[in-house]
């Protein structure tokens, strides 16, 4: 796959000026479970935040 | 995330929703927020804390760290036609900057509600003289923006 641009792009993820790939996960959220897409957002600013890890405050 | 949360009423006053992601279960998310983060931010956590244990979503966005099986420090502003309009990935010993964040999502959101008429330059800030770009302005951004602008 080295050289080949849609492998290179695969690996890459994502790019600015591209569409954010939608996906579903379990959530907590004020005391709740339940579940959140992205496109449950459509029409909205999104911020989208990974982090490592709970309990780690770097 | 105590930082994105004490800024969360600003964010919700530009419309902004947010979406944290971590391989955490849900159930160690409830641990988290009630545990600790309760203590550094009123209330605790007041957005959607998202589990993502298998890596998938982490993949998606070229944020997962195959070899420690954790998201790195991703942060990606998305508009409101789901396009990603900015991305900073992060390793994580260090930590991100939310002041930064919300400065950019006020540029983007200049930018489009002038529907792509109008720019900001570097280090500008809500306020700030913005660029109009056109044949007009090629040659004479030094008459209304020099570096020094910058705070």
């Amino acid at each position: 796959m080295v050289g080949d641009a849609d492998g290179l792009e695969n690996e890459m993820g994502v790019r600015v000026g591209q569409p954010a790939p939608d996906f579903t996960a379990a959530t907590y959220h004020r005391g709740e479970f339940g579940s959140v897409s992205l496109s449950d957002h459509a029409g909205k600013w999104v911020l989208l935040c990974f982090y490592p890890g709970d309990f780690t405050f770097v | 995330m105590s930082a994105v949360a004490d800024r969360y009423p600003e964010l919700r006053e530009l419309g902004v929703e947010v979406i944290s992601v971590s391989v955490d279960s849900h159930f160690v998310h409830k641990m988290w927020d009630e545990n600790e983060l309760s203590k550094m931010v009123e209330g605790g956590i007041p957005f959607q804390m998202a589990s993502d244990q298998n890596g998938a979503v982490g993949r998606a966005y070229g944020v997962w760290d195959e070899s420690s099986g954790v998201e790195m420090r991703g942060r990606f502003i998305i508009d409101p036609d789901g396009v990603i309009q900015a991305i900073e990935i992060l390793t994580p010993p260090v930590g991100r900057r939310i002041a930064e964040t919300i400065r950019q999502i006020q540029a983007f959101q200049l930018v489009r509600e002038s529907g792509g008429t109008k720019a900001t330059p570097a280090g500008w800030m809500p306020g700030d003289p913005v660029l109009e770009p056109g044949p007009d302005l090629v040659g004479r951004v030094w008459e209304v923006w020099n570096p020094r602008m910058e705070k």
